[in-house]
Parts: C-alpha cells; structure tokens; sequence
C-alpha cells in the first residue's frame, strides 16, 4: 500500500471476507487478482484503474470479519482507509447474510464517506428463499443499494453508474447515552489534535474507543504528545461502563443492524436444503469426512503424480526434450560456437539449455500446471475451509487450530505465497510455528511434483515412507516448538463458505497466472543457478565441494558424491535441488531415491520464501530458523538412511 | 455480557455443545470464559442475543448454521455458548 495521498479520488472495495469483493474488482478494472472461495484469499489491497473512471483509482482490500480492526488483513484494510484520498466507500455484502453486512454499514456510515452498498451472491440468497426490499434499504440507509451477481457481471453496470450517487450513509444507530458522550468527547479532542482530511471524527474515536491499533497508531503520529490526552479519554470511557467496552460498542451495532435487517429482509420457507449444503455437511461428518478427504488426495496424487508427472513429464522430457529438441539444439550450437565452452555452458552437463531450460520446461512444468489446475478447483469448490474442520484435532497437537491448514495446503502450491497468507492466523505464535512448519516441512507444488515422479516410480511403498516422514517430522518439530514458544492456543472458529461447483474460466485464469510467476522466477533462477553450477565445474570447485561433502552425503546419506551437486542446487531452490536428485534417479537405489527426497524436502526453503520469512518474521528469526532447518534435514536424512538400510 | 446461570424466563440455558444435531436453539449468551477477541469475532458472525441457531452437528466440531451461514466451532467454545432450547 502506497501510504500517502497522491492520488486524486480512490474508491475503496470494502467488506467482510468471501463475499466477491475480489471478483467485482476484476469486473470493475478489468485486473484479475486471485479469487476463491475461502476466507482470506486478499491479504494485501491491490490498486488499479477504474474502467469506469479512467483517473480513479480502485482499490481490492483484504476482508474485515468486524471493525475495530484485530488481524493483521483487517490493520491493511483500515490502513487503506486512513491513508487513501477515499472518494467513495464501495461495500460488498453477502446478501443471504444482511445483518452482517449491515452491522459493518453501521460503522462505516460512522466514517462519513460517500458509500454504495452491493448485495452480492443475490443468486445464492434467492435459492435459499431470502428476499431483499432493496428499495426500502436504499431509503433507510440514504444510499444506493445494488444486489449483484458478480461471478456472472449481473447488476455490475448498474453498481458503476450509482457510484455517481455515492452518499454518506445515514446512521442508523444511536449508541447508548452514557456512551454516546464518551464518543463525542473523544471526536472533540480528535478533531482538535488530529482530524482526518476525508474520515469523520466520530467514526475514528468509535474504531479507537473499540481498541483498533491501527487507528491509534494513526492518531499517536499525528497527535503527537497529545496523544496521552485520547489515551486517558478512552481509559476514563472504559472505566465508566459496566463490562467491556469494544464489546458493548460491537453489540450495540449488532442489534441495531438486526433491526434494519429485520424489516426488509423477507424468508420464504425452504423445503429441504440444497444440494450444495448437504454435500458441504458431507465432507465434515464424521464418519464421511475421512474417506472423501482420502479420495481427494487419490485423486490429485493420480492427476499431479501419474498424469503430470509421469505421462506429460514422459512426453516433453523423454519424447521431446531428449528425443528430439535437445539432440537438434546441441548439433545446431555445437556447429556454430566459437569455443568448446560456449557449447558446454549452453548445452553441456550443466549447460543452460540441456540442465537449465530442460528442468524447468520439461520436467517442473508440466507437474505445477497439473498441480496449480487440481488446486484451483480445490480452492474454488469451497473445500479448504471444511478441511480445516477436519485437520483441526490434529492441528491441535502442534498447538494450532484448523485454520493453520489454509497457509499449510497453500504451501503445497507455493510457500512463498502461504509464508504470506500467515497473516489470515490470529496470533503472532501461530504466525511463527507455521512459518517455521512451512519453511522446513512443507513441499512446493514443484518439489511436490519431483518426489511424486520419482518415488512414484519406484514404488507406493516409497511415497508412503517419504509421506509419513514429512507427517511425522511436521507433527514433532510443531509439538516441540508448541512446547517452546511461548503463548496459549486459540480454539477454531470458522465460518464454512458454500460449496461450489469450481467455474472453469476461473481456476483457468487462476492457473495461467500462477504459471505466468512461474516462469517469470523459476526461470532466471534455474539458469542462474545452472550458471552458477558451471562456473563452480569449470573452475573445480565443484569436484571439490563434492569431496568435502562426502563424508556427509555419502558417509551418513549413504548417496552417491554427485549427490552433493544436488544439495548446492538446493540453496538456490529446492525443487532445483530435487530435480538435480531426480535426473540421476537411474543410479539411485530405491533407499537412496527416498534418503534424498526426504533430505532434499527439509532442506533450506527457496530463495523467495527466504526473503519472504524475512519480511514477515525479521532477519533475526528467518535466520534462526534456517540454521535449524539445515543440519536439521541431514539429520532426519541420515537417521532415515540408517533405519531404512535395516528394515528395507 | 456473561449470563451463565438461568435467567427470569425460568427456561434453562444449556451449552451449545450439549445439543444434538437438527435441533433449533435460541442463543442466550456468550460467557466470559471465551477470550475477548473471539467474543467478538462471534458477534461478528451473528451470534446474538435470542439469534435462532441450527445444530447441524457435534463432531468433529459443532457445526450450526445462523442465518444462512455454517459456523464450526471448536467444543471448547461451543461449551461456552449458552442456548435456550
């Protein structure tokens, strides 16, 4: 977020998690950011042009569950609120679900800022039998309301021509007295020390007397020593009250968004539930849950690790690469070089097309487009927030709750991306261990691909020790820093979004853009780092890392020397690493294929994800965590090479 | 905001987590014993004071579904969540 306020008039798309505000801002911009159907898929605002206003700005922030803000997506969002030239607030609502949305309209009507009021998803509300006087809620709140279907771009055009209309909304709300006059006093002092250049002072001192962070930090800058002043206000406001004051404030609204939403909202009555609840209720009982999560894993395993990984792998490495365009490409460069190694760094042992481009177009992409397509569908179906449900007993093992599995499933596609997506977790402890869980034990969709490919070639035998040592290694290292890291648990509390059937436009544009990142940072990456493995060959320093390595990967690996290459490939990325590990599977053992897998697994985490821990957790921990993770991996690698060898 | 013994209406207050699925239930209060922010986070999801409340299920958690929308809760909330049958 830009954080200053130089850019004339932006409209702000507002509201609570998955209620499409992502979809509506791809239809208003024509920009796509990633949407699906869990809560949390926005952790950062993204800005863009408003087609419909060429000099506006549009900007997509992360949903609120309420306001005062207490998450860290819910800071972004009021930050984007206090730092923005807002022109108009643009909220997004569920319409099978007004009060909600209307305990937030509550609050914003609060701020004074010119809103519209888009009651989305009106599709899934009629099904159910929830009827919406539009009319009358326009009338009420002094603002005009649009039902849409944003998915489908229904009631879209007219949402853009009512933002010319956008008003301040009328409050509907009269707090109760007593604390009514501490919000005044408050607003009088905000509006003596800081007031805002677009947000009412009342809407501040209400967010700061319910205990937002973020607007108190606003205020404390621009207050300067009197911030003390407001501090001692709100302290004085909470000594007052009986019980909890951001509660009663919450309440308060909450009741008075009943109110409203009572007298408009109309239920006919439903007479069994819909398809999409009674298989959403499926795949949380008890007894079914199990068996349909292990069905999803079969089937991604046969279409990541069979089809992908196997038959296109064989396809464009064997077939293509091997057969065909890499005999063709080192004729054409051998005929034409001026120098025998110009021909070796370009199509050599570690030559940038034959290692380079090979590994990343051969064997690593067609792996993570299967992966990213089976993961799209997942994350559009409405099934990731019901699998937190289910993993939530074993999450609580590791002292965290169900929705740690969000980041975790996340990381199966990119730890860089899920590193970020800790954010969705409440506490800085949960934060931390998954962080740490990630970085260490969680394989991406790439690295994913590349043990599937390999150990499923060897045998399910093999990719079933690999899986349950990662499991295992999972649930142990996130016990014991559980044990450590100071903090209490805090119990799952989720809200489970519809399941839908995946649109397949959707989780195709989802697909090409995960794989538009991938090219553009794998590739550089995998050529440089092929680079990087010439230089070290030519100037023999690689021949020596390999001896100096071999007490280590051979002595307690039990790996053949050239093995080491591979580990030096994996401090760039891991997946390089395994894929090094994967192109001399032939003259691997079935033990030594596993040992290394599970060695290369736990190694250092990409480069990416590395900055990444680094943002979000400061350099000191990223690399506290780092110089446990590496000789943490050699240790489980070779304790597996010794059980292995016995018992094998 | 804790209410955990009966009140005037002489109607007993159980905990979410005692009611078995398919029952509809009042809520009555959220008690004291769930932390702050998480209160919060309920009355955010629309658990509020005389809400009506469908148990859909007890396990692995309680899954109930106010208004239109499936909240699961943890048992060690849910046991925290007083309802009026």
């Amino acid at each position: 977020m830009s954080g200053t306020l130089s850019i004339p008039g932006t409209y702000l798309l507002v509201g609570h998690p998955n209620v499409g505000k992502s979809v509506l801002f791809h239809r208003l911009t024509g920009a796509y950011v990633n949407v699906s159907n869990y809560p949390g898929t926005t952790v950062e605002v993204t800005r863009a042009s408003a087609r419909f206003d060429r000099d506006a700005a549009l900007l997509d922030t992360p949903g609120v569950l309420s306001l005062p803000s207490r998450s860290d997506d819910e800071r972004t969002t009021v930050r984007a609120l206090l730092n923005e030239p807002t022109r108009a607030l643009l909220q997004v609502g569920d319409a099978k679900n007004l009060r909600r949305t209307l305990t937030l309209t509550a609050l914003l009507a609060e701020l004074n800022v010119p809103l519209v009021l888009a009651l989305n998803m009106h599709d899934e509300a009629a099904a159910r039998g929830v009827t919406i006087d539009l009319k009358a809620l326009s009338e009420e709140l002094g603002v005009p309301v649009e039902a849409t279907v944003a998915t489908d771009g229904k009631g879209v055009g007219a949402l853009t021509r009512h933002l010319a209309d956008a008003r301040a909304p009328r409050r509907f709300l009269q707090y109760d007295k007593a604390i009514d006059v501490d919000i005044e006093q408050v607003a009088a002092a905000i509006t003596e020390h800081c007031p805002h250049p677009v947000l009412a002072a009342r809407g501040l001192a209400i967010l700061f007397l319910g205990g937002d962070d973020e607007v108190a930090a606003w205020m404390r800058d621009k207050a300067g020593q009197n911030f003390a002043h407001l501090v001692a206000l709100r302290q004085a406001a909470r000594n007052r009250v009986e019980g909890d004051l951001p509660t009663l404030l919450a309440r308060e609204r909450t009741e008075a968004a009943d109110v409203l939403a009572t007298s408009v909202v109309s239920r006919s009555v439903k007479s069994s539930p819909l398809l999409s609840q009674r298989v959403g209720q499926a795949v949380v009982h008890p007894v079914w849950g199990l068996p349909i999560l292990l069905a999803v894993l079969y089937l991604i395993y046969e279409f990541v690790g069979v089809f992908g990984a196997t038959t296109l792998v064989g396809l464009l490495e064997e077939d293509l690469f091997e057969g065909v365009l890499n005999p063709a490409v080192t004729q054409f460069i051998e005929a034409i070089a001026p120098a025998s190694w110009v021909s070796e760094l370009l199509v050599g042992q570690y030559g940038l097309w034959t290692m380079g481009m090979t590994y990343a177009l051969a064997l690593i992409l067609p792996i993570v487009t299967t992966f990213f397509l089976a993961f799209g569908v997942l994350e559009d179906s409405g099934y990731l927030p019901r699998l937190s449900v289910i993993a939530n007993r074993l999450f609580a093992a590791i002292g965290l709750n169900g929705r740690a599995v969000l980041p975790m499933v996340l990381g199966l596609g990119c730890v860089t991306m899920a590193t970020l997506t800790t954010r969705i977790l409440h506490s800085p402890r949960e934060r931390l261990i998954t962080t740490f869980l990630l970085a260490l034990a969680i394989p991406c969709s790439a690295q994913l691909g590349v043990v599937l490919g390999m150990l499923g070639s060897l045998s399910f035998k093999a990719v079933l020790i690999w899986a349950l040592a990662m499991v295992g290694v999972l649930m142990l290292t996130g016990f014991l820093a559980s044990r450590l890291i100071p903090g209490r648990r805090i119990p799952l509390v989720t809200e489970m979004p519809p399941m839908r059937l995946p649109i397949f436009g959707n989780v195709l544009k989802k697909t090409a853009g995960r794989l538009k990142w991938y090219l553009v940072e794998v590739i550089p990456l995998f050529l440089v780092g092929t680079f990087l493995m010439f230089s070290l060959d030519k100037l023999g320093v690689l021949p020596a890392i390999i001896r100096a390595g071999e007490p280590l990967v051979s002595g307690w690996l039990g790996l053949p020397p050239e093995a080491s290459a591979a580990f030096v490939m994996g401090f760039l990325r891991r997946d390089f690493g395994a894929t090094g590990l994967f192109a001399m599977s032939a003259s691997l053992s079935p033990i030594q294929a596993v040992v290394g897998m599970i060695t290369i697994t736990l190694f250092i985490p990409c480069f990416a994800s590395l900055m990444m821990m680094v943002k979000e957790q400061g350099l000191k921990t990223a690399a506290t965590m780092v110089a446990l993770i590496v000789p943490f991996a050699f240790l489980v690698g070779g304790l597996f090479n010794i059980a292995l060898r016995a018992l094998w | 905001m804790s209410n955990d013994t009966p009140t005037s209406d002489h109607q007993a207050l159980v905990p979410l987590a005692f009611i078995s699925p398919g029952s509809e239930v009042r809520l009555a209060s959220l008690g004291d014993e769930i932390d702050p922010h998480q209160r919060e986070q309920l009355t955010a999801y629309g658990l509020a004071e005389n809400r009506p409340l469908t148990v859909l299920q007890q396990r692995p958690m309680t899954v109930i579904l106010a208004e239109e929308v499936e909240l699961a809760l943890e048992h060690s909330v849910a046991r925290h969540v007083w309802v009026r049958r």
